[in-house]
């Protein structure tokens, strides 16, 4: 395993931060040794205040980022508070539809929203629209900058992370003594009231678990949107964001040394937001160390 | 404060009959203590009345309205449950205006009601702690309260001092019976504990896989159990069982006989006999040989076999007995049960 | 859970209609590829259903166009896709047995700081590291072609199990933490070595925690694009749909059928593993 973490971890992590450092294009090793110092994060910088695109990229990584999270913590605390109240074998259905996002090939998945969201009739949103008569003309929705993209996006991941939530906060609920929702049902509190007053205070540190835990999923997360992108579905700009602005500069050709400062930023995020987590996590207590001597 | 009446009380969860029949009346402002092993079926048949669990069969009527579809809230009932289920997340005080705030009782009201009852239980000075930082004793009283202070026509308890150790848990049961009896309200009262029962209860009903086997005070119960169970369930050491054959006015016991009292005159048969340890007599009667002695102070318990089987006699301190020694048992009060369905004769 | 069975059962039937409408996108969208495999003109649009098998047995046959003559074999592309999820929870399930006996069992040291930075790694942007893990690609790729393609199968697999791996091993080594030491204990004052426990007592009690994690590392190897379409020189069924897409030629419902022979595996665990799926998320994402 150690092996393992050097060659998939340790060596690209230093691979790229070196990299960021050099004018690496094309893959081409000639460049290599061509160090530039700081010239590829200035540039970023550059870019940012300069180019549209990568401006609208960066936008759209935060939009992005905040609305999809909102969606995956108050989705999955939703889902799990509502089947929560269900009969076990019910709750279990409807928890269990919710994984399909995640477990679904991400090609499929994107494949469904593909069509659902396409810009001709033959989208299952325009064909609907169409047909109860709100539209007459079928409608790009993902070419509609900003906001079509970012809804298409927005939507599309936010069913994907929704089942993370749910399934914490399910484990969370589960722990809490039953006693204590017919305690307050005797007294006549309502699925709602129960939810407010005494469920959601006591998930309080698993909200916010999920919070940090989620918004580093989506701060690195691309895999969806690539193929949404690719596809043309949604807006180039609109729809991408820092990760998949790595990728592509990466292998679709492009800035590749630009991209590589924008991932080592993306890694320092994302290693103290792990770190963060750890702290909330209470990671101490977690350690406990093996007994006896063996 | 309300009558209650359950009327063939059946539950059954999936294929499993948790309760059997029950039929059982609990009058205005009675002390009613469910008795019964683990597993028995207690907890179930509380939960019915207060509206967690619906019955598969049978009625519950609270005075004479029909309460059997009611939800718990329309039942006015209040409830403390065997680990209390007190909300971590709530000061006392919090915990106990919980249920008036439910009911959009006013400010006001809702102070005046939570010093009477907090005063009521002597809890004032502790209004403003969670209950992580109260002693179980003090818990235990913060969630009776919180089931007092709606006033509600019945309290039900499950099992609420089995989470207290033992001293505390005679020193509170006195209260408990005290408060129950000052306020006049009724009350059910579920322990598998039988002293806490005979202890507390005006009335006890003896509960067994389901199934109610005897109903009546404290003293009936004990005196006069109308099934071998509960002869066996109660009292410490609990009731003797022996087998034998009744003929004529005698009971003949392995090679020893006794007369039968005049009640039993007319039985004939194999029956098990049953007395209680303290209503032995070491004298004339039946053939045994101590098997062991054990020194309660001014008393002690010897254990005489009788025939392979075992029999606990409490007799004053002052004899010694010495293993091995023949003595003769003579029960003062006896019970007689049918051999086959366990039964009172 | 078990609520009062009492309560009017009217907020039970709004919550579940709440939680039906909410899904009703994800389930029309789902359904609707499903049917337009079986019909000859995409379905999407909820019109025209015309039933057809047509598109299957083109898929098959490897017909990618109703006219023309381009082929593709879909059984080694399946057979691809097979590979590469078969491979990763294979190297998966091993390592994080291991290093999940390890991490629970015995007290080395390091052990805190191995914890540490699994968690810390698991949290690490996959992008950051995808740069960097191809360019090793690139200077370890061999130049014989049939070694290449071999080399990259070989290569996905490493690659994307080692994603996997930080949390399998936190989920192994929580499903270790569960058995008790005495059972260990008493095969080893038995005589037992610490390999013959291990195999002995240890891997038939941790054999559901096993079953997950290979679920799981199927599931990720089985579902992944990102990889396979940076690393693997084969096709897969992922990137077999990535790339006809767009193109010209592609039958819509042709591709629909494509994509539901992908899903299918999803589907089938859906219907023999919902407890693994349900409760295997759960105990790794506490840690
Ligand atoms: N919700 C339930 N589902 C299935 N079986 C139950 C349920 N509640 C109780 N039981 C079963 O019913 C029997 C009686 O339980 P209970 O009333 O809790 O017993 P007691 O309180 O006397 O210990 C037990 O055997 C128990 O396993
Ligand atoms: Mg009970």
């Amino acid at each position: 395993m150690l092996v393992m973490v050097l060659i998939f971890y340790l060596i690209p992590l230093v691979m790229t931060v070196y990299l960021s450092f050099t004018s690496m294009k094309n893959w081409n090793v000639k460049y290599l040794f061509d160090l530039v110092g700081f010239y590829n994060y200035h540039r970023l910088f550059y870019m940012f205040q300069h180019d549209p695109s990568f401006k609208a990229i960066v936008l759209t990584t935060i939009v992005f980022i905040l609305i999809t999270l909102v969606v995956n913590v108050f989705g999955g605390l939703g889902l799990a508070l509502g089947t929560f109240f269900l009969s076990d074998i019910v709750g279990s259905k409807f928890r269990l539809l919710w994984l399909l996002p995640r477990i679904a090939p991400i090609a499929v998945y994107s494949l469904v929203w593909y069509y659902f969201f396409h810009e001709t009739s033959i989208g299952t949103l325009n064909s609907i629209l169409m047909e109860l008569g709100i539209i007459h003309q079928p409608i790009p929705w993902g070419q509609i900058i900003p906001w079509g993209a970012w809804s298409v996006i927005i939507f599309v991941n936010g069913l994907v992370g929704v089942s993370f939530g749910m399934i914490v906060f399910t484990s969370a609920l589960n722990q809490i003594p039953k006693e204590l929702v017919i305690a307050a049902r005797v007294d006549g509190a309502s699925a709602w009231t129960i939810s407010k007053r005494i469920l959601i205070p006591l998930l309080k540190w698993h909200l916010l678990y999920v919070l940090t835990w989620q918004f580093l999923s989506l701060l690195t997360t691309y895999c969806h949107l690539f193929l949404l992108v690719e596809w043309n579905l949604v807006n180039r700009d609109y729809g991408t964001t820092l990760a998949l602005y790595v990728y592509n500069t990466a292998f679709l050709g492009g800035e590749l040394d630009q991209g590589l400062a924008a991932a080592v930023i993306l890694s320092v995020i994302g290693v103290s937001g792990g770190f963060l987590t750890l702290k909330l996590l209470g990671f101490e207590k977690m350690m406990k160390r093996p007994r006896g001597d063996v | 404060m309300v009558r209650i009446r359950l009327e063939n009380i059946t539950k059954e969860f999936g294929d499993f009959k948790a309760l059997d029949g029950i039929d059982l009346e609990i009058e205005e402002g009675e002390f009613m203590a469910l008795l019964g092993p683990s597993g028995s079926g207690k907890s179930t048949l509380l939960y019915i009345i207060a509206g967690i669990y619906k019955p598969t069969k049978g009625r519950i009527y609270f005075d004479d309205g029909d309460v059997t579809d009611l939800p718990p809230k329309d039942r006015n009932v209040g409830l403390v449950f065997q680990n209390w289920a007190l909300y971590p997340h709530m000061s006392v005080f919090e915990n106990i205006t919980f249920p008036l705030e439910l009911r959009k009782v006013a400010k006001g009201e809702i102070r005046r009601k939570v010093a009477e009852v907090t005063e009521m239980l002597k809890i004032e000075n502790l209004l403003d702690r969670y209950p992580w930082q109260l002693s179980g004793g003090q818990q235990q009283r913060v969630a009776i309260a919180r089931a007092l202070v709606k006033e509600p026509d019945v309290l039900l308890l499950d099992e609420p001092l089995s989470n207290l150790d033992a001293l505390l848990r005679i020193e509170v049961r006195a209260e408990l019976k005290r408060l129950q009896k000052k306020l006049g309200i009724t009350a059910v009262y579920v322990t598998h504990d039988q002293a806490e029962a005979l202890a507390m209860a005006d009335r006890i009903a003896v509960i067994k896989d389901g199934r109610l086997l005897q109903v009546g005070t404290p003293e009936e119960i004990y005196e006069r159990p109308r099934h071998k169970f509960v002869g066996g369930f109660i009292g410490n050491p609990p009731m003797n069982f022996l087998n034998g054959f009744a003929d004529r006015g005698i009971l003949r016991i392995g090679k020893s006989t006794i007369p039968l009292p005049k009640e039993y005159e007319s039985v004939r048969g194999e029956v098990i006999v049953g007395f209680r340890p303290h209503d032995v007599e070491i004298g004339e009667g039946i053939e045994g040989e101590v098997y062991s002695v054990e020194h309660l102070g001014r008393e002690q318990i010897v254990t005489v076999s009788v025939e392979g089987e075992m029999v606990k006699v409490i007799v004053p301190g002052d004899r010694r007995f010495e293993f091995g020694d023949k003595v003769r048992l003579k029960p003062k009060k006896i019970v007689l049960f049918d051999k086959k369905t366990e039964t009172a004769i | 859970m078990r609520d009062i069975e009492t309560k009017s059962r009217k907020s039970e039937l709004l919550i579940i209609l709440t939680i039906v409408i909410a899904s009703v996108p994800m389930i029309l969208a789902f359904s609707l590829l499903v049917l337009s495999s079986f019909s000859e003109e995409m379905v999407t649009n909820l019109k025209s259903f015309r039933p057809t098998l047509e598109n299957w047995i083109n898929l098959f046959q490897g017909k990618m166009a109703i006219t023309g003559s381009i082929r593709v074999n879909i059984f080694e592309i399946t057979l691809n896709t097979l590979i590469v999820a078969l491979g990763v929870a294979g190297l998966v399930t091993i390592v994080s047995t291991l290093a999940g006996y390890a991490l629970s069992r015995m007290d080395f040291r390091g052990r805190k700081h191995v914890m540490i930075a699994l968690l810390v790694l698991h949290a690490f942007p996959g992008v950051a590291l995808i740069v960097g893990v191809y360019l090793l690609y690139k200077l370890t790729l061999p130049q014989d072609p049939d070694l290449m393609r071999f080399y990259s199968f070989f290569y996905v697999i490493l690659a994307r199990g080692a994603l996997e791996i930080p949390m399998s091993v936190w989920l192994m080594k929580g499903f270790f933490d569960a058995i008790p030491w005495e059972f260990e204990w008493s095969g080893i004052i038995d005589g037992a070595s610490r390999i013959t426990v291990w195999r002995k007592i240890m891997l038939p009690l941790v054999k559901p925690g096993i079953l997950a994690v290979a679920l799981f590392a199927f599931i990720a190897g089985w579902q992944d694009i990102i990889y396979v379409r940076t690393f693997l020189i084969d096709q897969t069924l992922a990137t077999f749909i990535e790339s006809n897409i767009e193109s010209e030629f592609s039958h819509m419902p042709l591709i629909a059928a494509a994509g539901t022979l992908y899903l299918l595996p999803t589907i089938v665990f859906f219907l023999i593993a919902q407890r693994i799926l349900l409760q295997g998320y759960s105990g790794g994402l506490k840690g």
